[in-house]
């Protein structure tokens, strides 16, 4: 037990690392985990606009504002033009609408003033100007034939008021399964880089010479020691995984109670176990402390990015993900993805996310069988 | 003696492999990481076509202005296209609609037109508002053509010609110019922050370098160090000559991040190179002064000094958007005296303001805070280091 307990002990010196990552997981993860109401009943996605008036608030000016603000979300930035640039910069608004001075006047007189807008170019920004360019229309219409502001008022809003029905079929929990999908993908990042780094760190301070020396001359044969350190590792993985998992449940509450909940937990149960042999490879191929730091940022950083723990799969670009399908990280993030949208569980449906399972064992038994081939081939040291 | 020291603190620094790796190597990695993540991220936030389908019931192919609309908006010629169409039976659109072919369908029933989606979004947003549109539109035409008959009737004329107030009416509601006036700045791609924050990184790790070279200096450090300060040399000349290899280093490393981040990963820092370069110079000089600092106020060793660069680092540049590029905006509105005081917000935003704002005030406003930030660091270094004397060691 001399090993398994030396094992332990150094992990506890290098605790710090599995709380930072365990902070970053809780840090990103609860972030996007705050709106928190789910609907099976359509809403309508506001944009968020910034209104700057310099005309009067009455008329059709006070009219086109109570119209904008209905549609969207009106963000309060300070009034000066630096700090509504920066709030573009940064999309905290998406469309800037200026009514110039007099515009209700101008309007009434049929000029059809000319309104500055800025906007940001993304589909938020094209929703808001659909929104004022819809208005105006309808507006300029009215104006040539009613003379009379409040008459031309309530026909804007009469017409304007005439919605389309709206059916929506899926039952799912969308807003709780994304949450899940964005956690769980985010943990991939804190599996990978926590237990690499702990497990290659300990691996190799059993790899110092001295050290190594004294285990290979002691009675202890190094099949118990490497069984020992396996146990150990798998240990390890396994309290790391139901750590994740608990703090899953208290994040992201009742959807985990489901059906994809639980598919949430196999397979990040997969890819927990994957991740240990990756570190054990690792552990073996690298001793030299330093650089251990190093490679585990690479990797799980890199993994991270290419596979869309971090920007969600969608919008990486299709070349970016023809490389990341030569890792593990790949596989398990896509099935996280699928289970977003999975209603029904039957053979066909969990066809994929089974195949991706498959894979990423078949990754954990390369990582397997290279770590061996490595750790024979350093044995003997001159 | 000052060149000697110089240039053989040059070499070490440039054989130590781990540092070479996290001042050099590292912020080039993880530029390419940032490229192949974000590249895509601005161009699939832009609106692009959206797939519908439309139920093709006889009510729909009787009603001529939600046919003509769907059909302009449908067409690939057109440059606001904004639907790619397909026209079909309710069961085929439902299939469709679960295999995700499409966001939504639109079915007209008893004068009623209805769409239905899987989920809610900005797509189908865009699509309900486009039918309510079409929906309005009639009911104006409906509305002033009553009226303009109305007018004729009661004016005396008994001879309407119908068809043509209508046709007028709705040539009226297509021909209606809205005049928005885009005064934007072209230049709103917010994901160079990331890479802004990717210099102020480098910059600042920089400060290892000036830990390292620092230590190498100090009796109480390392062996070497004894052996410096037991030499009958002017130890300013010493401290400063290692000081200024690691600068040097420092800057050769930033040098090759932007060769790197400008001709292969396209990022645009403005057009202002002299002032880039100003900048980049000041940060690093930042950096260099925390290395100082951190190398001669805190009694610890390399290990614990080098721990405490990186993390104030990450936490500087988490703080100006690298984590997370809003939470830079979130800082500077709601707390802006913490990236005021930031040396990797002075740096990203002295960037942000080079790419977006047309006005230097800003960008000299970090220049000098950088500065003002490197001085009080230099100047407390100098202090503590000067007539250090060691009873024992």
């Amino acid at each position: 037990m001399t090993v398994f307990k030396a094992f332990w002990k150094i992990l506890n010196k290098n605790k710090f690392i599995i709380i930072m990552y365990t902070a970053f997981l809780i840090g990103f993860g609860g972030f996007n985990m705050q709106t928190s109401e789910n609907t099976t009943s359509y809403v309508a996605t506001k944009p968020d606009i910034l209104i700057v008036n310099y005309d009067e608030e009455k008329g059709i000016t006070k009219d086109l504002i109570r119209y904008i603000s209905d549609n969207s979300n009106i963000v309060d930035i300070a009034d000066n033009e630096e700090a509504r640039n920066d709030a573009l910069f940064y999309r905290d608004v998406n469309y800037i609408i200026y009514i110039p001075e007099n515009y209700n006047n101008d309007f009434m007189d049929g000029k059809n003033p000319k309104i500055d807008i800025k906007s940001t170019g993304d589909y938020q920004s094209s929703f808001a100007e659909m929104l004022v360019t819809r208005y105006v229309k309808v507006a300029n219409i009215y104006q040539r034939m009613v003379k009379d502001e409040d008459e031309l008022i309530n026909k804007i809003n009469d017409t304007l008021s005439k919605e389309t029905e709206v059916e929506i079929t899926s039952k799912l929990d969308t807003n709780g399964l994304s949450k899940a999908a964005f956690y769980y993908n985010f943990a991939s990042y804190s599996i990978l880089a926590a237990l690499v780094y702990v497990i290659a760190l300990i691996l190799s301070s059993f790899k110092n010479k001295n050290i190594h020396k004294r285990t290979t001359v002691s009675k202890t044969h190094y099949r118990t020691i490497n069984r020992q350190l396996l146990l150990s590792n798998c240990i390890l993985s396994i309290i790391l995984w139901l750590f994740y998992v608990v703090l899953s449940f208290i994040l992201i509450g009742k959807v985990m109670f489901s059906t994809q909940g639980l598919m949430y937990l196999l397979n990040s149960f997969v890819f927990t176990m994957c991740a240990t042999t990756m570190a054990l490879l690792i552990g073996n191929l690298v001793t030299n402390k330093d650089a251990i730091n190093g490679i585990v940022n690479v990797v799980a950083l890199g993994s991270s990015f290419l596979c869309g723990a971090f920007v969600p799969m969608e919008w990486l670009p299709d070349s970016v993900l023809k490389i990341a399908h030569l890792l593990p990280t790949y596989y398990y993030i896509s099935t996280n993805e699928t289970l977003k949208t999975l209603e029904e569980f039957n053979f066909e449906t969990l066809k994929p996310i089974i195949t991706n399972m498959a894979i990423i064992l078949g990754f954990a038994v390369l990582f397997m069988i290279l770590s061996n081939v490595v750790s024979k081939k350093k044995r003997k040291i001159a | 003696m000052f060149r000697h020291n110089f240039k053989y603190a040059l070499k070490t620094l440039f054989r130590n492999k781990t540092l070479i790796f996290w001042t050099f190597a590292f912020p080039i990695i993880l530029g390419t990481f940032f490229n192949m993540a974000f590249s895509n991220i601005e161009s699939s936030e832009k609106l692009s076509i959206i797939d519908i389908a439309i139920i093709e019931n006889d009510e729909f192919k009787n009603n001529e202005i939600f046919k003509s609309v769907f059909e302009n908006l449908s067409d690939e010629n057109n440059k606001d296209r904004l639907f790619s169409t397909t026209y079909t039976s309710e069961d085929e659109a439902k299939q469709l609609l679960e295999n995700k072919d499409i966001i939504g369908y639109l079915k007209i029933e008893n004068n009623n037109p209805k769409v239905v989606f899987t989920t809610n979004g900005i797509d189908q947003t865009i699509f309900k508002y486009v039918t309510e549109e079409v929906t309005q539109t009639s009911e104006i035409i409906k509305n002033l053509s009553e009226e303009k008959i109305k007018q004729a009737i009661s004016s005396g004329n008994f001879n309407v010609n119908y068809e043509e107030i209508y046709n007028r009416i709705v040539e009226l509601t297509q021909n209606q110019d809205v005049e928005l006036n885009n005064i934007s700045n072209k230049k709103i791609s917010y994901t160079m922050i990331e890479f802004y924050t990717l210099i102020a990184m480098a910059c600042l790790y920089g400060g290892i370098l000036g830990v390292v070279a620092i230590n190498q200096n100090l009796a109480n450090m390392s062996s070497k160090g004894k052996r410096v300060s037991v030499a009958p040399t002017s130890k300013i000349k010493v401290i400063v000559s290692s000081v200024l290899a690691s600068y040097i280093t420092q800057l050769i490393g930033i040098a090759i991040l932007f060769v790197y981040t400008i001709f292969v990963l396209k990022v645009d820092y403005g057009d202002n190179l002299g002032l880039i370069i100003c900048l980049a110079m000041a940060g690093s000089l930042a950096g260099l002064s925390m290395g100082t600092f951190v190398g001669t106020v805190f009694k610890a060793n390399e290990n614990a000094k080098t721990g405490i660069i990186i993390s104030v680092t990450m936490l500087g540049c988490f703080l100006s958007g690298m984590m997370g590029i809003t939470m830079k905006y979130i800082v500077d509105k709601n707390m802006p005296i913490i990236n005021k005081l930031n040396p990797a917000s002075m740096i990203t935003d002295g960037f942000y303001s080079l790419y977006y704002y047309d006005t230097l005030d800003r960008y000299i406003f970090n220049i000098v805070s950088l500065l003002v930030f490197a001085f009080i660091l230099i100047t407390i270094s100098y202090i503590s280091i000067r007539r250090q004397k060691y009873d024992s060691i």
